[in-house]
């Protein structure tokens, strides 16, 4: 798994490319905590992820808690089917900001 | 000759080291596709195969990478079965699917992905350790 922070004005943008495993998913926890103190909104790219299982999708959970005590913003974007297969198993598509693209998720469209 | 239909299986010997998970999901997507059935199902059954394991590396093996999981894919006569065997702590039952999907709590949705997507899930204590049995029956469309 590759993980890439973009700032892009007062948000980072995550990017992640492979698997989210039980193996990988502690990286992308540190990222993710990492980013969303020192930025009004993090948005993650999930277009180029290949699979994610329930220990990914805990670490979002975590994460989107965290921006709420935080009060900042955890949007996600580009879900594959795959993806979003997973998010719809684990009923938890409905408690996430999801866009299609980076501009709709940073608010730029 | 026998005529007894030959179906494939699949036999892993693996540490508990989760290096080895995308060697056996890259295994379990194809066995589901060859068995018949369709893309959306066949990473439904990769899923919920990697969280069994993921459960075990977690909770029997405590995340060491040093125990030892007997993973068996076998074709049955209408779909697929999976074992599990592994020689770590026996899982709590009381503790196994505890918690209500839908809400924002991290925890537990392994479990339920497994219920979830395999027809029969089974736990079963044996001489040999911790044995964890699932199966899927493929449902033709007429």
């Amino acid at each position: 798994m590759k993980i890439w922070v973009r700032d892009v004005g007062d948000a980072a943008v995550v990017e992640v490319e492979g698997d989210v495993d039980l193996g990988t998913s502690p990286a992308l926890r540190r990222t993710l905590f990492e980013s969303l103190p020192r930025v009004a909104k993090v948005a993650l790219n999930l277009e180029a992820i290949r699979y994610i299982d329930s220990s990914g999708i805990a670490t979002l959970i975590e994460v989107l808690k965290d921006s709420q005590r935080l009060n900042k913003e955890f949007v996600l974007f580009g879900l594959s089917p795959g993806v979003e297969q997973v998010f719809r198993l684990t009923h938890v598509i409905r408690i996430f900001q999801i866009f299609s693209t980076e501009q709709e998720a940073l608010g730029t469209a | 000759m026998s005529d007894t239909p030959r179906r494939l299986r699949i036999k892993f010997d693996m540490p508990s080291d989760t290096r080895y998970l995308p060697v056996v999901r890259g295994a379990i997507g194809p066995l589901a596709a060859a068995i018949g059935w369709e893309e959306s199902e066949c990473r439904a059954i990769t899923l919920a195969v990697d969280e069994a394991l993921a459960n075990v590396i977690r909770h029997a093996y405590n995340n060491r990478a040093d125990g030892l999981i007997e993973l068996e894919c076998r074709e049955s006569a209408n779909g697929l079965e999976i074992t599990l065997l592994d020689k770590g702590d026996a899982p709590e039952m009381s503790k196994i699917c505890a918690r209500e999907l839908g809400c924002d709590q991290p925890g537990g949705l392994g479990t339920h992905i497994i219920r979830k997507v395999m027809d029969r899930v089974s736990y079963e204590p044996s001489p040999e350790g911790n044995r964890f049995v699932a199966s899927k029956q493929l449902r033709k469309t007429p």
